[in-house]
């Protein structure tokens, strides 16, 4: 391949399939959507949210975030050591985010019990709904991202196999999880 | 799946001449008439739907859950022509959702993924139509041809009608995901990737729309902006695609059983050769 192809081949390049970046987009559309319906509302009852949202732990929230973001820095961690061929570490990493997201998972559930303990149910306002809608499906995309980390542990675990680009791609919708929780917290704990 | 790769069929050679013998001859010897015939079902379908659902009978979008029996009453009195119309339409052609399925099913057979994939589509999407289609148009006949009725049996067809159909959608997510696990694990080459990932994507709206049974009002309820509105433009946007999926399938079909070709491409136009023609 000539030079200028390669050069063209380095400036279009995007980790993974490009594919997946079109579901990132489609979905930073739909969850655009969600929060453009929460400001909404919000904007409609400011005193209702600011009571409700003040029932929320705020130390919660930025724990969920922080265990979230070390588990894209280790799922990251895993595309380069499966870059440099360094496959073990690649599937310690692997592991590890698995287990980052599990934490997540446990300190959600506790969190949803915590609320619904204290009275705050699905059904209880507007602000509630929007909380277990948000923190609901992005929980179901949580669990698929588990799926996904499956098919990166599958991918590393046999010589056989080991598509970078796979790898890659599994850890683009990792990172998509992330970032929308990034958001969701923004949203629901911080915005005041 | 085949071990053996089978050579496509040759492509039989449309003839020139006046547009009724290149049409007849279409109809004839065409090898992929019988696709072709299923994809314009489809599209015939869809120009139906819609239409009959929104402009005829009038029941999307949906009416307020939180009515009362006397306004839900009057709602059924003001359709007693457009409800037995338009399901008299929606009965006589639901059958065409079987070819739509068959269609889908056939673009599964196509790729490189096991059988089961395209059956178990078949299979939900058939038993799909009766939660999410037949039962709110019967509810709603009823209610509509029935007006004596007491108000409070048709203020129950009211909320089945509505229920079973927006609250049935999870029914259709799971053949979303075979799709999208069949698109994704082919080999074969049938759709891009990102129609898989597309497939997650109307799946993931189709779980929104379960709180519906829960919330009479707020935007998830059956008429809310997220569950209603939102899914709608994700749905309709979803099913665009499919339908111009299934279409390029077709062209690229060659009736073989490895990686399906791409289409050639049209030959770039010199522009100095056109104005030397000029």
């Amino acid at each position: 391949m000539s030079e200028v192809g390669e050069a063209r081949k380095r400036v279009r390049f995007v980790p993974g399939q490009p594919d997946m970046w079109a579901f990132v987009f489609f979905e930073t559309l739909v969850f655009t959507g969600y929060f453009g319906f929460y400001l909404f509302y919000r904007a409609r009852s400011p005193e209702l949210f600011l009571q409700a949202q003040a029932q929320l732990d705020l130390r919660i929230g930025v724990f969920n975030t922080l265990v979230l973001l070390l588990s894209s820095w280790s799922v990251a961690r895993c595309v380069q050591s499966s870059r440099a061929g360094a496959y073990r570490p690649a599937l310690k990493d692997a592991f590890l985010t698995a287990f980052f997201g599990a934490v997540f998972m446990v300190s959600k559930v506790l969190e949803w019990a915590t609320q619904i303990h204290l009275g705050n149910g699905f059904a209880s306002n507007d602000f509630f709904t929007y909380y277990y809608f948000l923190t609901g499906i992005h929980f179901v995309h949580l669990l698929i991202g588990f799926v996904v980390l499956g098919v990166v542990i599958y991918q590393l675990r046999s010589p056989a196999r080991r598509s970078q680009e796979l790898i890659e791609t599994c850890a683009t919708y990792w990172h998509t999880v992330d970032f929308l929780w990034v958001l969701i917290f923004a949203l629901l704990y911080v915005v005041r | 799946m085949s071990a053996v790769l089978t050579p496509p069929a040759s492509a039989a050679t449309p003839p020139s001449g006046p547009l009724h013998h290149r049409i007849a001859w279409h109809l004839r010897h065409n090898p992929k008439r019988e696709l072709w015939l299923a994809w314009w079902t489809v599209v015939v379908f869809y120009n139906l739907f819609f239409p009959v659902f929104f402009i005829v009978a009038q029941v999307q979008p949906p009416p307020q859950p939180t009515w009362d029996l006397a306004t839900q009453v009057h709602w059924f009195h003001e359709r007693q022509l457009g409800i037995p119309i338009g399901f008299g339409i929606i009965f006589a052609i639901g059958g065409m959702t079987a070819i739509n399925n068959a269609l889908i099913a056939y673009s599964m057979r196509r790729m490189s993924v096991s059988r089961a994939f395209a059956y178990s589509y078949l299979i939900i999407y058939s038993l799909s139509a009766i939660p999410g289609l037949y039962l709110l148009c019967i509810a709603l006949i009823v209610g509509t041809l029935r007006p004596e009725r007491d108000p409070e049996a048709v203020g129950w067809l009211y909320d089945f009608a509505f229920l079973s159909f927006d609250g049935t959608m999870g029914v259709f997510l799971i053949g979303s995901l075979i799709w999208m696990l069949a698109i994704l694990l082919d080999k074969n080459r049938v759709f891009p990737k990102w129609f898989g990932y597309l497939n997650l994507c109307n799946a993931l709206t189709e779980v929104v729309v379960a709180p519906c049974w829960i919330f009479r009002r707020g935007v998830l309820a059956w008429n809310g902006q997220i569950a209603w509105w939102l899914d709608m433009v994700v749905f309709g946007v979803y099913q665009i695609t499919f339908i111009v999926m299934l279409f390029q399938m077709i062209r690229r079909e060659d009736f073989g059983t490895g990686p399906l070709p791409d289409l050639p491409r049209k030959p770039k136009v010199d522009r100095s050769d056109v104005e030397a023609a000029a």
